[in-house]
């Protein structure tokens, strides 16, 4: 038989079989020493009952005038007879019987002691040289009645103290692994981002390393993401810092020199360094698309984020490139506020680069968590769409981008279990491309909200 | 303006000071936030440009330090760290606006002259006084519509009236406009500046205060 997979019932089941078995065990154990003590009881009794009555049944049939005749005795008052007897002479001839004996039931002398037929157990003896021969007879029936009474007074308790100690066994044993299994709820119950450390102080000692362990682990994790995203940060800052200088003395060069030859190679020189910029800058988002944390334990409102883009896109892009419709209520997220920026980011630089010139790009952020991005241009053929979002895949003609936006996107769209669309042509239209993306808020997300609930519900502090 | 620049790049900061002196701005430039606290005590200045990421610590605590004792300077951050969190955390600070790097040092300059122009109250880049039309983001200046050509420093002394008008302005709070500390300042550069000025633009632009100052006068 294979054992359940839960502790508690494996548990219940184990030491219920065994407590039930062991009390059955021991129960007949009893009854079977109880029948032995019984029928000890009962054959000294028949012996001296037997042993009583031959000297009387000798006196009286000593005192007879007629040798060889059945006398039976006559019954002084009624009564039922449970020991019957039967005194014979040497030749079987039956002189004596009591007066409820059957001369049936009884054997062929067999010689002193006890014997057994199918219905009685019979003790004979016998004097004057084998002359006289009394057997006592008394009915299996009446010692299977006693031996009965004896068992069912053992058996009685046991049905019911048995299912009382299975009902504690269970008890127990829920009871000792509720720390266990409230450990347990509070794991399930917590989110997919949630990587604070679990309270693990009621849990029993075989357990709590487990519990420790997994806390280790963890914090780990929790202290990777955070290396990772700070790395991020560092990374950027270090790499920047000194393309904005090199970038910075290039500008300075041109503005300073005559020399149109020289202007024109401190040009190429910053055209070759903000190249340089853009691509150390995707492939750090890239490495965070794909490694780092994308969701926060807390949750904020991506409409400022949204507009301090919108307008940092439209110092370069131009101030009415980029038409921006937010809702009206705050819009709770628990998505990296940086990591909606490099997607928003992407997006939008995408659009500007490949939409019409001149044409306004449409952002919008729906209250339900629809990132919209949608440009004007020419219509891209359905293949090419499916493979933009590669890696180094430039669409069309334009090759100045690093190729590695929409994979960006693509991979961080993943990662929150979201789909990058794109269509072309955007819908109700006959030209221009749409990007369309889903982002996590606490509307669509009821879990982190339980999350939260438990959080509260659980605090120690 | 005197421009107080926080930055602790070698490379970049030269080509910033550079730049914002091109402009005809005076420049202090310290690498460090202890030495920013130190400058910024002594000396009343037009604009901080406060780098987030210093050897001594981080931008924002000294911005808030700075905002926290009531101090109306216009600050402009300039940062390389490229998530938008942290600019939120800059401008909640209070900060004016912020530029990543890297960045234009052209975008630099007009970022400068938005946010100073901002300050003075009035965003409107074109001011007009007299017979005189300024334009303080290409600053160029036009009289009765003709280009007038004016020197950084021309300028910036201009400039300084300009932003105060009416204010007498003592030749001590001129120099301390048109020079950084480590400046030589010659002893008759304002009285010299002062005089192109009125060739140019008319002898009435500027008014001598005996023994106080100069104010902005008529054109």
């Amino acid at each position: 038989m294979r054992m359940p997979a839960s502790l508690q019932r494996r548990l219940g089941l184990s030491l219920g079989v065994l407590l039930t078995g062991l009390w059955i065990g021991a129960a007949s154990v009893t009854a079977v020493l109880a029948r032995n003590a019984i029928e000890e009881v009962f054959d000294s009794a028949l012996q001296e009952t037997a042993q009583r009555i031959l000297p009387l049944a000798v006196a009286d049939v000593l005192g007879r005038e007629e040798e060889g005749v059945t006398q039976r005795l006559a019954e002084i008052r009624e009564h039922n007879e449970l020991l019957t007897y039967a005194v014979r002479d040497a030749q079987g001839r039956i002189l004596l019987l009591s007066h409820d004996a059957n001369p049936v039931v009884f054997p062929h002398w067999s010689g002193i002691g006890f014997s057994q037929s199918t219905t009685h157990r019979f003790y004979s003896e016998e004097t004057l040289q084998g002359s006289i021969r009394l057997t006592v007879a008394e009915p299996l029936a009446h010692r299977m009645v006693v031996a009965r009474e004896i068992q069912m007074g053992l058996v009685l308790p046991l049905l019911i103290f048995l299912p009382i100690a299975l009902l504690a066994i269970v008890l127990t044993v829920r009871t000792t692994l509720a720390p266990l299994r409230r450990f347990r709820e509070r794991l399930a119950a917590r989110g997919v981002r949630d990587l604070s450390l679990v309270p693990a102080d009621e849990l029993p000692a075989e357990v709590a390393p487990v519990a420790d362990t997994l806390n280790g682990l963890l914090g780990r994790l929790g202290a990777a993401f955070e290396a990772e995203r700070s790395f991020a940060a560092n990374a950027a800052h270090e790499l920047r810092t000194p393309l904005a200088g090199a970038i910075a003395q290039a500008q300075r060069l041109q503005a300073e020199t005559g020399e149109p030859a020289t202007k024109a190679r401190a040009s190429d020189i910053e055209a070759t360094l903000k190249r340089l910029t853009r691509l150390s800058e995707r492939l750090m988002q890239l490495a965070r698309a794909e490694g780092g944390r994308l969701r926060l334990e807390h949750v904020s409102d991506l409409r400022p984020v949204a507009r301090i883009l919108t307008d940092e896109l439209s110092r370069t892009a131009g101030a009415d490139r980029i038409s921006l419709s937010l809702p009206t209520d705050p819009l709770m997220s628990d998505l990296d506020p940086d990591v909606f920026s490099i997607l928003y980011r992407n997006l939008v630089e995408n659009a500007l680069r490949h939409g019409a010139d001149g044409t306004p790009i449409h952002v919008s952020l729906a209250s339900d968590g629809v990132l919209t991005v949608a440009n004007d241009g020419p219509v891209v053929p359905n293949e090419t769409l499916a493979r933009l979002a590669d890696r180094f895949e430039r669409a069309g003609k334009l090759r100045d981008g690093s190729g590695l936006g929409l994979a960006i996107v693509h991979a961080i769209a993943q990662r929150i279990g979201s789909a990058l669309v794109l269509k072309s042509p955007r819908p109700g239209q006959d030209s221009g491309v749409e990007a369309c993306l889903t982002l996590p808020t606490t509307m669509s997300d009821n879990n982190l909200l339980i999350d939260l609930g438990s959080r509260f519900g659980n605090s120690p502090s | 303006m005197r421009v107080l620049l926080i930055e602790d790049d070698d490379v970049l900061g030269a080509a910033v000071r550079d730049q914002i002196a091109s402009d005809g701005h005076s420049v202090d430039w310290v690498r460090r936030l202890d030495a920013a606290d130190h400058a910024i005590a002594g000396v009343p200045y037009d604009l901080v440009l406060l780098d987030l990421m210093l050897p001594d610590g981080r931008g924002t605590p000294f911005l808030r330090r700075l905002r926290a004792r009531g101090a109306a300077t216009p600050v402009i951050i300039l940062t390389a760290l490229d998530q938008v969190s942290d600019r939120i955390e800059g401008l909640n600070a209070g900060a004016d606006d912020y530029l990543v790097k890297p960045f234009d040092l052209a975008e630099l300059s007009a970022r400068i002259g938005s946010v100073a122009r901002r300050y003075s109250g009035n965003p409107n880049p074109i001011v007009i006084h007299g017979p005189l039309q300024i334009d303080l983001a290409a600053r160029s200046i036009r009289r009765d519509g003709r280009l007038v050509p004016l020197t950084a420093r021309e300028w910036a002394l201009f400039e300084a009236f300009l932003s105060r008008p009416g204010q007498l302005l003592s030749k001590a709070q001129l120099e301390e406009k048109l020079y950084a500390f480590d400046a030589e300042v010659e002893s008759n550069a304002i009285e010299v500046h002062v005089s192109r000025l009125r060739k140019k633009l008319g002898a009435e632009i500027i008014v001598t205060e005996r023994g106080l100052g100069y104010r902005l006068g008529q054109a």
